[in-house]
């Protein structure tokens, strides 16, 4: 089994090397696809006893210093991440086979994308098998490094030249934070192992704390949680569709294994380190769904989507933290179960929505919600995946969404809490979910309704042709696993019931199932329901007298008059206009009898960024006007000065004892 | 059995009735006799013998959202304790299930509400949605809260009342909290004006406004459905006999749903429509309300320990 496994890396490599080399695309497109399928393949089956209970697989092999041994070992974690992964990752590919259609057409070489492609694949295997900290963060860059070039396609704008660097500068952050924290490690242990990693790290003590406060941020950084996001929309908004599927969908689901791999590794957590997960998940969900609901730009909603979701998989962890650290079993369940399935549903999602945003931006050359608007006439077919995949992210039953957070919902609202304040806190968080969800709602109405519903805004913009069959297969694809994890949520968290039972307080998979079942069924019915009720609707269609919409009196109606996307989200960005500065300019016009046209504009910032501008821009200021006004205040100085002595004297007592 | 046949009786004749009674009420209160009580029978027998019209801009979303909408509604009331005791179903954290139904079933007729393209009813979506997003937590707190309190996970068990034990605060709470989700879930005064004759003020009526025929039945046909699970769930939070399974406690029930009506019916006689802006200062008060409870259950259950 670990031959086959250890097979799909040269594979894929190889298969990167013949795409790069390949003069036409037809032929590179074809081997990255084939290397993809074939070292998919092999990884599944070498995978597949361990989803069903197996043993690990293990390979070690001797390498020279620093590296000491090389480790290879797919844990039940490690497999439940890579069943998805690399299948994901080849429908991306071949959907990028029709999505950059009209660039080879134009005479774009797509061999580089195609080879970075499956780099990004092998990156998988080595990320989710590797014992070794070095090789692990090798994984890690070539998953870095392979995103940014995959991002910057269209090299030849600046805009987008900018969205590819900062992602870069950001994921680099990301890593000196890895590595201080493997430093940090290495120097404790000697060692660039995990297991002894892990032996460390099992020890409580303030190195642990620190050792989980880096590592938090640098996967936080890597999975794009708030305040850590900024790159995000960026970088998703300016990648091709594919491309800011995968991102967003599998490669960055790689900062929660690391983060959950860490956890395995470290053991029983402490308390404060669950609450900490659970608030920093929540506070991620709130941000993120808040700066979906005033987008006009579908992918960069998506993307803050993303930092939505990730959250929401937090939220769950901090979950099966807590219910850890307490040892009930069934909170730690729930938490770690949800947790998962949720980034499984996530990844299936967001990938279709980014593909259906690819097609409805090959059709129309933009993505702009204010100026699309009637495409479901156009384009059916995407507008029918579209809208699965906008009713699955907004939760709503019966599709996977639901299912996943409910399964966070049935531990929140357990009860099981020992503390009266923790259950307080645990239900307070259940309503943050709630707001979540129904604020997600809101943003996934308003992009759909928007784009694909009512009249086209501009009349005589051009409209292309459906998406070709390269496209719609993988999207039709993930439409279907969204309804078929819906409907039998079984097969979803199969995938999990062994990563689960890596924790060791008797958590099994059964507990969650047990109360699912019921809704699980609820969720069939519903289902029926829904059929009917779409018959019903397709039925009365047929020969039913049309007329217009009615004007309420007026009856020049134009498309321009339409609710906008602005409009829609006013009323709800004007509540929490705190967290969502918006910029206004307007010149109104003046008099009576205007002579010159007025213009009125409004868009939203993001808050962390624009922050963070400030203070690149005005710290200097600050620190210079703070630093001249010390000897004209002498009260300062001496304050200041006071600080510093006692600071130094805290820390050399503490040094001492 | 008997209960469910009992559930089933009174889903088959109390969301007529509801609309009804309120109607009555607000005529009485205007010094008019009013429409017989079953009005709203005779209504949807009417729209179903007619035909629709459709307007040219509008897709397959727009026919199907209404009968999504009537789907939902019976999905949300298949769980809610209809004649006072058991549901016809239920399972742990059905009032998940609950709120993310209505969820579904708002999110459908927002939809064909743009697919219009008309801005009317874009905006009628928009107040939609933005209510929405404060509503869903209250309730989320407040059923939390009842959960806590009374050790069970499923609706109808944390809805009996909890006035054994020093619960009474949260119980207030909660009466408050569910009173002002079920003014905005079934587009009430003083959040909506469901009588109004100007667009602009709309919320929930403008959404609706191109639906004809048996489609505005199936609309018409929903609401009254959830008018009668919210009047339920408050009924069921009032009735001390909630619980028991036994007629007196049925009959109980339904007069304190029929007392919810003309409650509806006597506010919206009385007082006028807050002005939009407020609206979402009115649902915060829901949200207060929630939080309030699930304080008071903290403190209650910290006593008790």
């Amino acid at each position: 089994m670990s031959t086959a496994l250890l097979l799909s890396l040269p594979v894929l490599v190889l298969g990167a090397a013949l795409s790069l080399l390949l003069r036409a695309n037809r032929w590179s497109a074809a081997v990255a696809i084939f290397s993809q399928a074939a070292a998919t393949a092999l990884v599944l089956v070498s995978i597949a006893p361990l989803l069903q209970g197996g043993a690990p697989i293990e390979v070690t092999w001797d390498w020279p210093r620093p590296i000491d041994s090389l480790v290879f070992k797919v844990d039940a974690l490690g497999a439940f991440f890579l069943s998805w992964s690399l299948p994901l990752t080849l429908l991306g590919t071949i959907y990028a086979v029709g999505y950059l259609r009209p660039y080879f057409e134009k005479g774009r070489s797509g061999g580089p994308h195609f080879a970075l492609l499956n780099l990004v694949s092998a990156s998988f295997v080595l990320i989710y098998s590797v014992q070794n900290a070095l090789v692990f963060l090798l994984g890690w860059e070539i998953a870095a490094v392979s995103a940014w070039l995959l991002v910057i396609w269209d090299y030849k704008s600046q805009k987008i030249r900018f969205a590819g660097f900062n992602y870069l500068v950001s994921t680099h952050v990301g890593l000196f934070v890895l590595v201080a924290a493997f430093m940090l490690l290495h120097s404790n242990t000697d060692s660039m192992n995990f297991q002894r990693f892990g032996e460390f790290l099992s020890k409580p003590g303030p190195t642990r704390a620190t050792i989980f406060g880096l590592l938090g941020v640098s996967f936080a950084l890597k999975s794009a949680f708030f305040p850590f996001h900024t790159w995000l929309p960026r970088a998703h908004a300016a990648a091709p569709a594919h491309v800011s599927a995968l991102m967003s969908g599998v490669i960055h689901k790689a900062g929660l294994f690391g983060f959950l791999r860490f956890t395995l590794l470290a053991g029983r957590p402490e308390e404060w380190m669950g609450w900490t997960v659970l608030m920093f998940g929540s506070v991620s969900a709130l941000m993120g769904v808040l700066s979906t609901s005033t987008q006009r730009d579908l992918k960069r909603l998506l993307g803050y989507s993303s930092t939505e979701n990730v959250g929401i998989a937090a939220i769950g962890f901090g979950l099966g933290y807590l219910g850890w650290t307490w040892g009930i079993p069934s909170l730690a369940a729930c938490g770690f179960a949800g947790g998962l399935l949720h980034v499984l549903n996530h990844a299936l999602f967001k990938c279709l929505l980014f593909y259906a945003a690819g097609a409805v931006y090959r059709a129309t050359h933009t993505v702009d919600l204010e100026r699309l608007g009637g495409l479901a006439k156009k384009l059916p077919r995407t507008a029918v995946l579209f809208l699965v995949g906008a009713l699955a992210i907004s939760a709503l039953p019966p599709l996977n969404g639901f299912i996943s957070e409910f399964v966070i919902y049935s531990g929140l609202l357990s009860g099981k809490a020992p503390s009266s304040g923790g259950n307080v806190v645990l239900i307070s968080t259940a309503a943050a979910l709630a707001f979540v969800g129904a604020v997600s709602a809101l943003s996934m109405t308003r992009a759909f309704g928007l784009i694909f519903l009512g009249n086209a805004r501009e009349p005589l913009a051009h409209v292309g042709e459906e998406a070709p069959a390269a496209m719609m297969a993988p999207m039709a694809l993930h439409a279907v696993a969204i309804v078929a994890l819906g409907l039998s949520p079984q097969w979803g968290l199969g995938l999990t019931r062994t990563a689960l039972s890596l924790f060791p307080i008797g958590v099994n998979a059964a507990t969650v199932l047990e109360p699912l079942a019921a809704v699980v069924w609820a969720g069939r019915l519903l289902a029926v329901g829904l059929v009917v009720a779409l018959l019903a609707g397709w039925r009365r269609g047929v020969a039913a007298r049309r007329s217009v919409t009615w004007g309420c009196g007026y009856t020049a109606p134009s498309p321009r008059m339409q609710y906008t996307g602005s409009s829609f989200s006013e009323q709800f960005g004007r509540i929490f206009e705190g967290l969502m500065p918006i910029v206004h300019r307007e010149k109104l016009p003046e008099g009576p009898f205007p002579q010159k046209t007025g213009h009125l504009s409004t868009h939203h910032l993001d808050a962390v960024e624009q922050r963070m501008f400030e203070v690149l821009g005005q710290g200097e200021d600050f620190v210079t006007q703070a630093a001249d006004r010390i000897p004209e205040q002498p009260r300062f100085a001496f304050a200041a000065g006071l600080l510093a002595l006692v600071l130094i004297g805290v820390l050399v007592l503490g040094a001492l004892t | 059995m008997t209960a469910r046949a009992v559930n089933l009786l009174a889903l088959a004749v109390m969301p007529f009735l509801l609309t009804g009674v309120i109607n009555r009420v607000k005529s009485l209160w205007a010094g008019r006799r009013g429409p017989p009580v079953f009005q709203l029978a005779f209504d949807v027998l009417r729209l179903l013998r007619k035909s629709s019209v459709y307007s040219t801009s509008t897709t397959l979303v727009f026919r199907v959202a209404p009968w999504v909408w009537l789907v939902t509604a019976l999905g949300s009331a298949a769980i809610v304790p209809l004649s006072g005791s058991s549901p016809l179903a239920w399972f742990d954290y059905d009032f998940v299930w609950f709120a993310y139904v209505w969820g579904l079933g708002r999110v459908m007729l927002m939809l064909a509400a743009l697919d219009t393209g008309s801005s009317f009813e874009g905006m009628g979506a928009a107040r939609e949605a933005t209510f929405s997003t404060l509503l869903e937590p209250a309730l989320f707190l407040v059923t939390g809260a009842l959960c806590l309190l009374s050790g069970h996970h499923s609706l109808h068990q944390a809805l009996v009342p909890p006035l054994q034990g020093g619960g009474t605060a949260v119980w207030l709470a909660a009466v408050v909290g569910l009173t002002i989700v079920l003014q905005v879930e079934t587009s009430r005064l003083p959040v909506d004006d469901p009588a109004t004759h100007l667009e602009l003020t709309m919320v929930h009526e403008v959404m609706v406004l191109d639906h004809s025929g048996p489609d505005l039945a199936a609309i018409q046909l929903g609401s009254a459905i959830k008018l009668f699970v919210g009047a339920s769930v408050i009924a069921t939070l009032l009735n001390p006999l909630a619980g028991d399974g036994s007629w007196p406690s049925a009959a109980v029930h339904l007069a304190l749903c029929i007392g919810v009506a003309v409650m509806i019916g006597t506010v919206e006689s009385l007082i006028a429509r807050l002005k939009l802006a407020a609206v979402p200062q009115y649902i915060v008060l829901a949200l207060a309300s929630g939080a309030i409870a699930l304080l008071a259950t903290a403190w209650r259950v910290g006593g008790a320990e």
